[in-house]
């Protein structure tokens, strides 16, 4: 088995605003092998980017604040480290992508200056040489004419472009964790495929591991290896791509492949939907976040919540009722 | 970028033509008599004169025909001599100042030239540093400080403040006096010893390399710079620790320290000159209100610059020399703004390629 190269541990992140506490993360572990990819599913403010942000330490704080977990990158854990040293690990060791890449870029930096920075501080090389290297990473990433283009400003490129900036930026230090945060869903569908065929090549050639956050389960399946299914703050479902599209367990899981709209479903049938409204994430869970919306709840669903465990070959799911049986567990 | 200028520069006298019609459409809320003003020194007595007066310089004509005699002057076909027209340069005498208003400005505005060279650097660096300060360290005591500071600094208002300036520097402490100078360097000034290069004080005294001469055009000029900044950064800080906290909430600053940038770096490379565009509107307007003349500190101070003139003016109703120093300060507006849009070109480039 491969190196495990990330391990989170019962990452927990809050934010204080003046409703009360939002537990945007209520106790991820997720672990990542070398040169693996990970996909982290799940909808819009289920926590999947405040807990790769909270792995960085990106997070505002101000009101975000990291309150519980460890997360072991090469034996070091991230969230103990001094400013300075993890400051050496973002952008060289474990370097990130963003979900908007008409905002990620600073509009009164020309993209070449932008493109060295990370390379002078983690490389230690000269300007010219982190020039040159831009140019190269530039064109690798489809970028025509990068040496003249080094110079333009973020709005002459279009968001495709920006992006692929962006990437090229990401990867210029030669990270071994490439975290990407919904690197596609700003962008239109043709785009987003050139994107993730790009991302596979890179990754085909550098071997990089790499989180790719998503809520476009699509997406998540032609790029990773494995996924996890977020909900609530709340790691709900983790298996490989293979295994979690042929046997989906948990209810929610179940919910978001059946709405995927399919090609072959005939007549004017309605998408399917999950009845309800995402949890909000301002009392302490105790239950199962799911279970207001969960058609197999259970009286000890609202009781306790279930914690994830192994039901087989790399399949691990947080669910008290076995949805393939339709009994408890 | 130059086509930019370029373009910009076009305006400037459409501008201008704009500011002097509207200023002569306030003038024809005066009587045709008051309006000869423009025209003559002394007024005349005389019932018959007056009635002389209006048809020799047509000031019973259409509003467009007098618009176009008070540009271009009317030519006294006794004397073939041109009378009034802005055109030429002739803005009309200067009942307070007892000289043409065109020698009034050419005396006074370089005093506020000086004042506002000195002023400006103080009251940009301080503000602009104190609200990045403070919208870094956001709610901290710093922040605090500060937003107490631009809320006393916005509401006390400037002749009070100045009063006590001037009753507690130069009065009691006598470190500093109003005025422009003392006796002995106008008598310098006059007797040609101190070579004027500038006509602005401080720097033709640098020029001369007479350092007590400097020293003693400073002595007067630190109050109403006190004065003066205090007032500005109140503004300042408040301007810009909105725009720096604005900015900072945006996603390059996440992308500049996901690359692993020092929060210094992060701050002062990436947050910082995004957050300067409003900062720097707000700097044009402050630096036309110090070169069209600080009305209130000059007159506090006894200042001799052209807001004090415009004060004295104004408290004789001496129509002509309003409307002089009017034009005046138009025309500085009109400049300041020109500035202000080829600065942000340099900061911006969606500006400059647009």
């Amino acid at each position: 088995m491969a190196e495990k190269i990330l391990d989170v541990q019962g990452l927990e992140t809050q934010f204080k605003t003046p409703d009360g506490i939002v537990h945007a993360v209520n106790g991820v572990s997720i672990t990542l092998d070398e040169g693996e990819t990970l996909g982290l599913v799940g909808e819009s403010g289920c926590g999947k980017s405040v807990s790769m942000l909270s792995i960085l330490r990106l997070i505002q704080s101000p009101p975000g604040q990291i309150v519980a977990g460890k997360a072991f990158f090469k034996g070091k854990d991230l969230l103990a480290m001094s400013n300075e040293e993890i400051r050496q690990v973002r952008g060289g060791q474990i370097s990130m992508i963003f979900q908007d890449p008409m905002t990620s870029l600073n509009p009164v930096m020309n993209i070449g200056k932008q493109m060295a920075e990370p390379m002078l501080l983690h490389l230690g090389i000269t300007p010219k040489e982190a020039r040159e290297r831009s140019i190269k990473l530039l064109e690798s990433v489809g970028i025509p004419r990068a040496g003249e283009r080094l110079k333009d400003y973020p709005h002459q490129y279009s968001g495709g472009m920006r992006q692929r900036v962006m990437i090229a930026m990401a990867l210029s230090c030669n990270p071994q964790i490439l975290i990407a945060d919904e690197p596609t869903t700003a962008l239109d569908v043709t785009i987003q495929a050139q994107i993730v065929d790009l991302v596979i090549r890179l990754r085909q050639e550098l071997g990089m591991a790499i989180i790719w956050i998503t809520h476009d389960l699509g997406v998540a399946a032609s790029i990773a290896n494995r996924i996890a299914v977020m909900y609530g703050g709340f790691i709900i479902e983790e298996a490989s791509v293979r295994e979690l599209y042929a046997h989906p367990t948990h209810p929610y899981t179940l919910g978001l492949l059946n709405s995927l709209p399919q090609i072959q479903r005939k007549g004017r049938q309605r998408l399917y939907s999950i009845e309800g409204m995402p949890p909000i994430l301002l009392q302490t869970p105790r239950a199962c976040p799911f279970a207001p919306r969960c058609r197999w709840v259970r009286e000890k669903c609202w009781q306790q919540n279930p914690m994830l465990e192994s039901i087989g070959d790399n399949h691990k799911v947080a669910c008290w009722v076995d949805t393939t049986t339709g009994s408890e567990r | 970028m130059t086509n930019y200028i370029i373009r910009r520069l076009l305006l400037v006298p459409v501008l201008l033509i704009g500011v002097t019609l509207i200023i002569f459409g306030m003038l024809q809320l005066l009587g045709p008599v008051e309006r000869s003003a423009l025209y003559v020194r002394d007024f005349p007595k005389n019932e018959k004169q007056i009635e002389g007066l209006i048809r020799k310089y047509g000031l019973d004509k259409s509003f467009f025909e007098q618009y176009w005699r008070w540009l271009n002057g009317v030519i006294d076909p006794g004397s073939g001599e041109r009378q009034g027209g802005i055109l030429y340069g002739d803005f009309g005498y200067s009942r307070t100042a007892s000289q043409p208003v065109v020698d009034l400005v050419k005396e006074r505005f370089p005093n506020t030239v000086d004042l506002a060279l000195w002023t400006v650097y103080p009251m940009l660096s301080v503000g602009v540093w104190l609200g990045v300060k403070a919208a870094v360290n956001q709610n901290k005591f710093i922040d605090q400080a500060a937003r107490m500071y631009s809320i006393i600094g916005t509401s006390f208002p400037t002749f009070v403040f100045g009063l006590l300036i001037l009753m507690l520097l130069y009065a009691k402490l006598g470190w500093f006096m109003p005025g422009k100078m003392s006796d002995w360097v106008s008598k310098l000034i006059f007797s040609g010893q101190l070579k004027q290069y500038t006509h602005l004080l401080t720097i033709d005294a640098l020029l001369n390399l007479r350092f007590d001469v400097f020293w003693d055009a400073m002595r007067h000029m630190i109050m109403p710079i006190i004065t003066l900044s205090y007032i500005n950064w109140a503004t300042f800080v408040r301007v810009t620790r909105s725009s720096m906290l604005e900015t900072l909430r945006q996603d390059y600053v996440v992308t500049a320290r996901a690359k692993g940038l020092k929060e210094n770096d992060v701050i002062n490379k990436h947050a910082r000159p995004n957050a300067m565009l409003p900062v720097v509107t707000m700097a044009g307007g402050s630096i036309v209100g110090l070169l069209g003349g600080v009305v209130i500190t000059e007159t506090v101070f006894n200042y001799p610059g052209i807001g004090k003139a415009s004060a004295d003016a104004a408290a004789n109703l001496d129509v002509v020399t309003i409307l002089g120093l009017a034009i005046f300060s138009g025309t500085i507006l009109i400049l300041s703004n020109l500035i202000v849009d080829i600065v942000y070109a340099f900061i911006d480039p969606r500006v400059r390629l647009a």
